[in-house]
């Protein structure tokens, strides 16, 4: 049973995770349409980003603490990138450069997103997984 | 070399160049000399003297060799060699005039180019061309000889004939035919030299008639058509006679000819033109001519034939397209490696008389199209009677308000055509109605914010870095506002008290909306603050909002801010840090607080001009972003002393606040179906994809943005493109000088430019539509911008790999119509297109490493030259040399003198005289240079007493006699026709080091300086890459 708690945990997180991943790319749609003006679309994704970092990093460490090493490998890279921006403090979006750096911020997300959803889809397994090993 | 090209008409001039080229017009003539020449190779034939007239061709020349070259084409134009006079050479060309290009069929030019091969000849370079050649060529034992031969033949039309080249040698030919002479073969290669290769070397025989022969190699020639003569030219050696020897040299220019295709083939004038390069790869001579490479020393000129064809367009001073030819299919534009964009300068001054007309459409309101909203213009058209017009940037029918409603006459133009500016003119002016309105105008604000910190008490500098610039600010200071309390000048002993009572005087000076109470905030409760405290860092941003406002932040910024929040610190003393990945980083601001206060000022819409005069670092890469995002501007006076630049301070800090400015703007730039404007570059915001923010914008902002193509394939026959420019407000008091739009105190306005382009298949066109300035400018713009993200390095490897890839391209247009050997080819539109890369990449921001410009000023030089209008850029990266001193020493009136001194010279220190006095300038400054042995009158009568002393002390003001007043007034000429900035005059004496080395030296960018190019290696270098396959 406690496995079956663990894992809707990560779950969970995981779900905080593409949530506010797409929240940030649906901003900057929007910037990209000129349906919300550079500012307030700089500022609500920067307000997301240190929760995400921080939902992130709980969840490689959940991960470790568990001993879910697969998830915790997969997710380190993950983990790495946001700590070498924080550390050069370039994790939260240029207000007066968003349009030149448009494309490739959201190209990132999408990769942030990529590696959340296999993430995701690997704990689903394991939830059911769990789940059904309860029952025997 | 020759370079070919005569035809542009700069140089005609320069008889050295183009040597033949021009010769004869036209075929026709013969060529006088015929020359044989043989380059060096080989042999060159000879001469054929008997030329026969006819025909014959004379040819010859073999050139061959290596790819020198090149020429071919050209027929004999040389004249080499004595016997012919040649004089000619020289620049003939008269007829051809300008425009040779060289394909033309005459022989225009080319020839010459050969030259390259010179080498053997010795001095190649220079000579090359023309006659003279030959005696120099020292070596060859060949001799010379003498001319004798040479004999003129006529080329005239050779075509047919054959030419054959002549192999060498002897033999030749078996072609009988030909006219040749074969006979004589003179030939000579002479030279071991050259020796070149040639593989064929001996025997030569063969070639048969036939054209040519041989061709060595490469570049063979051309195929000659028929005809041409060309000979092949074997190989070289031969021993031959003498004779041809003397050819030999010349043959340098010789080219081939092709003459005889001449006729046939002025059909197709190309137009290209060309410069030839002769050098043998691996050889040192570089086979240039540095005297015939094109410079732009009239200046940038606008190019007129399109404008003639689009009247209906605004004028190029607002709007620039790099080129007017738009590409139809995006792998058309792809195959075009320069920038495809726009430079535009909405507020562009105009001359009197071209002032852009405003428009009121009281009642019926502005009349815009409803779906893409742009905005009547010259080029709308009008149909069902003048009911409806049609939109011409997204074609869709609106209908023509009651009030507007005109009858279309038989043409189906409105009646009243003559009344309606905005149907006539490419720019006019709207005066927006209410609803374009959020809020009345109100007067902007100017706020000034000084630092006043105390490092210069510790070091007992006080005086004089200190207390300088604020007085100097202060007189301005005065006609605006209340004067700054004359305590916190004096008292400037422990900044904060003074800094305290700086602040509590703000709040009387800007009782209107700015509420600076908390202003300095944390940086300033900082007890032991010593050195700065900047107000920016604490702007009250939520009051600002409170109550909106507009204007313009002056700060002026004398030491690097080091508390509080936005501190920065010393960097860009790190030598190691250059050529590493993290070399850029010095170029950024350091602290995101810069960027965030510039984005939160500009939606306040304030503009921030930095003024920053520290003789140390002060980081002027994290304080101009303020400028950049606001629309902005950078000013920086190194080490300013208010004896010296005090004046040049007061002058600008005037035009800033004076020139003509429109506040609170945003600007947006349609542009037809199929095409949309995709990245922007200068000091603005962007607020939309598409919107430009502009907090203040004037005449000496410009920006640029490039364009791509959305659709694979345009089908429409023209692109319009349509500047918006939509001032919030106006305005205003601008409390020195009124000038034409404040006078409607507070009035908003849309200003707007239509321009038309043609859509075209060929890539072609869209190289001899090319506007090299806007190129140039756009270039500037992104390579600065990489700098921001890369090594410097890399960013002028990449502008040159652009530029060799534009070349390559427009090369393999021809190469395969046209024999070009070894000559270089562009459009003349892109004539100065490589000198202008040369010198952006010796350019302030971009030259060297570390050592060779200080951080800051690199940064301030980038930072301004993101904003230049394109005409200032030009001269700012290709300054004029002027010489004085026959000026002074004239008696003549400067008012007819004026005229003659603005003969530019080549930016090469070759040509300083040293007994002469030349002025330097770029726009910026003035340099004047006093030659080592310049007539000591000369420098007492412009110096008085000082003449003797250090230059770098002195400064110029007007003596009591005549040469220093006319000097003065020749100086003053020269700042009035560049207004925007204050050329402050720097003295050098030559030889005075290292001053001169910075001031002037570093700055001829023809030279070549520690590792950069001279303008002769960075062509040779170009060329050889534009050669190189891919």
């Amino acid at each position: 049973m406690r496995e079956l708690w663990l894992w809707l945990f990560s779950f969970f997180l995981l779900i905080g995770l593409l949530c506010t991943l797409g929240f940030q790319i649906v901003c900057l749609v929007d910037l990209e349409f000129d349906y919300i003006n550079p500012y307030d679309s700089a500022s609500r994704i920067n307000k997301t980003i240190l929760p995400e970092f921080i939902v992130q990093g709980l969840l490689c460490f959940f991960s470790l603490i568990t001993g879910n090493w697969l998830v915790f490998l997969f997710s380190l890279p993950y983990l790495f990138y946001n700590v070498r921006m924080y550390m050069q403090r370039q994790h939260l979006v240029d207000v007066t450069e968003i349009y030149n750096q448009m494309r490739w911020e959201k190209k990132k997300r999408f990769f942030k997103i990529a590696n959340v959803l296999v993430l995701f889809f690997l704990s689903l397994f394991w939830l059911i997984w769990s789940i059904t090993d309860d029952d025997e | 070399m020759g370079t070919e090209n005569p035809g542009r008409q700069q140089f005609p001039a320069r008889p050295a160049a183009t040597p033949f080229a021009a010769a004869p017009p036209q075929n026709m003539m013969p060529f006088s000399s015929s020359g044989p020449v043989v380059g060096s190779e080989a042999s060159g034939f000879r001469p054929t003297p008997p030329a026969a007239p006819q025909p014959t061709v004379p040819s010859s020349m073999p050139v061959l060799g290596s790819e020198a070259s090149g020429f071919r084409s050209l027929p004999p134009a040389r004249f080499n060699d004595p016997s012919v006079p040649s004089p000619p050479t020289s620049n003939v060309p008269p007829p051809v005039g300008p425009f040779q290009r060289f394909p033309t069929p005459p022989f225009p030019s080319t020839a010459q180019a050969p030259l390259s091969r010179a080498p053997p000849m010795g001095q190649p370079l220079s000579q090359p061309p023309m006659g003279q050649p030959l005696a120099q060529p020292p070596a060859p034992p060949v001799s010379f000889r003498p001319q004798p031969q040479m004999p003129p033949v006529p080329m005239g039309s050779p075509p047919q004939s054959v030419n054959y080249a002549s192999p060498n040698v002897n033999f030749p030919y078996p072609a009988s035919d030909s006219t040749f002479p074969a006979p004589r073969p003179n030939f000579q290669p002479s030279f071991p030299g050259y020796v070149q290769m040639q593989s064929n070397a001996d025997s030569p025989a063969p070639p048969i008639q036939s054209t040519f022969p041989a061709q060595q190699g490469g570049y063979a020639p051309p195929p000659v058509s028929s005809s041409s003569p060309f000979l092949a030219h074997q190989g070289g050696y031969f021993p031959p006679p003498p004779v041809a020897a003397p050819m030999g040299m010349q043959s340098q220019m010789q080219h081939l000819g092709s003459g005889p295709p001449i006729g046939s083939i002025q059909g197709l004038i190309e137009d290209f033109s060309s410069l030839s390069i002769g050098s043998v790869p691996g050889s040192i001579d570089p086979g240039i001519d540095p005297k015939a490479l094109p410079r732009p020393l009239e200046g940038d000129v606008e190019r007129k034939l399109f404008a003639e064809m689009y009247p209906l367009n605004c004028d190029p001073r607002y709007l620039r397209l790099t080129t007017s030819a738009i590409p139809n299919s995006q792998s058309l534009a792809s195959r075009w490696h320069l920038p495809l964009g726009a430079v535009v300068c909405p507020l562009a001054e105009a001359p009197d008389g071209e002032e852009v007309p405003v428009v009121n459409f009281a009642s019926s309101g502005i009349i815009r199209c409803r779906r893409c909203r742009t905005y009547v213009n010259p080029f709308v058209t009008f149909t069902d009677a003048g009911r409806k017009w049609r939109c011409n940037i997204c074609s869709l029918l609106n209908d023509v308000p009651g009030e507007y409603f005109a009858h279309l006459d038989a043409t189906g133009r409105r009646i009243d055509l003559d009344q309606r500016p905005e149907l006539t003119k490419g720019s006019v002016e709207f005066v927006a109605p209410t609803e374009y309105m959020m809020r009345p105008p109100m007067p902007p604000v100017y706020f000034f914010l000084i630092d006043v910190s105390v490092s210069a008490v510790r070091s007992g500098m006080i005086e004089s870095s200190l207390t300088q610039p604020q007085m100097m600010v202060v007189s301005d200071l005065d006609d605006i506002f209340v004067p700054l309390p004359d305590d916190l000048l004096v008292n400037l002993s422990e900044s904060k008290s003074v800094v305290e009572t700086f602040l509590d005087s703000l709040p009387s000076m800007f009782q209107d909306n700015l509420n600076v109470e908390s202003a300095f905030g944390p940086a300033l409760k900082a007890a032991y603050m010593v050195m700065v405290c900047m107000l920016t860092e604490t702007l009250p941003i939520d009051k600002l909002y409170l109550e909106p406002t507009w204007g313009e932040m002056l700060i002026f910024q004398n030491t690097l801010p080091s508390l509080g929040v936005g501190r920065l610190k010393l960097r860009g003393d790190d030598l190691r840090v250059y050529g590493t990945d993290k070399e850029h980083i010095l170029r950024l601001p350091e602290d995101p607080f810069y960027k965030q206060m510039a984005a939160e000022l500009t939606k306040v819409q304030i503009a921030v001009n930095v003024y920053a005069f520290s003789d140390k670092y002060t980081d002027i890469a994290s304080l101009g972003t303020l400028a950049k995002y606001t629309g902005g501007q950078v000013y920086y006076y190194p080490s300013f002393q208010s004896a010296t630049h005090g004046d040049k301070l007061r002058k600008e800090l005037t035009r800033d606040l004076t020139r003509e400015t429109a506040w609170e703007a945003v600007m947006r730039i349609r542009c037809g179906k199929g095409v949309r404007f995709t990245s922007y570059h200068g000091n603005f915001m962007l607020r939309s994809t598409d919107l430009m923010a502009l907090p203040a914008v004037d005449c000496d902002k410009a920006y640029a943005a490039q364009l791509s193509l959305e659709e694979t394939l345009l089908t429409t026959q023209t692109v319009y493109f349509q500047v918006a420019l939509l001032t919030c407000s106006k305005v205003v008091d601008v409390p020195v000088t009124i000038n034409r739009y404040t006078a409607s105190c507070g009035e908003r306005r849309i200003r707007v430019h239509t321009a038309a382009a043609p859509v075209v298949a060929d890539l072609g066109e869209m190289y001899r539509q090319a506007d090299s300035g806007a190129i140039v400018s756009l270039f500037s713009r992104l390579a600065i911008e990489k700098t921001l993200s890369h090594k410097l390095e890399e960013a002028r490897n990449s502008l040159q790999l652009r530029i060799v890839k534009a070349l390559k391209e427009y090369r393999n247009l021809y190469a395969v119509q046209h024999r070009l050997g070894g000559r270089m080819i562009y459009p003349e539109s892109l004539m100065f297109l490589p000198l202008y890369g040369l010198a952006l990449c010796r350019s302030t921001p971009l030259r060297g490493g570390y050592a060779d410009a200080p951080l800051d000023e690199r940064c301030s030089a980038g930072y301004t030259m993101m904003a230049l209008p394109v005409k200032k850029l030009l001269k700012l990266l290709y300054p004029s040399l002027i010489r004085l001193d026959e000026h002074l020493l004239k008696g003549s009136d400067l008012v007819d003198n004026f005229k003659n001194l603005e003969k530019r010279l080549p930016l090469a220190a070759e040509n300083l005289d040293s007994r002469g006095l030349y002025l330097y300038d770029d726009g910026f400054r003035f340099i004047i240079w006093f030659g080592r042995v310049l007539s000591p009158d000369v420098a007492m009568n412009l110096l008085g007493a000082d003449f003797a002393a250090e230059l770098s002390k002195v400064n110029l003001y007007e003596h009591d006699n005549e040469m220093s007043r006319k000097l003065m007034r020749i100086l003053e000429k020269f700042r009035e026709n560049d207004q925007s900035y204050y050329q402050l005059c720097h003295l050098v004496r030559q030889g005075e080091q290292p001053r001169e080395g910075f001031l002037l030296l570093s700055n001829l960018v023809e030279d070549q300086m520690g590792g950069a190019n001279g303008y002769v290696d960075w062509i040779l270098q170009i060329h050889r890459q534009v050669q190189q396959n891919p």
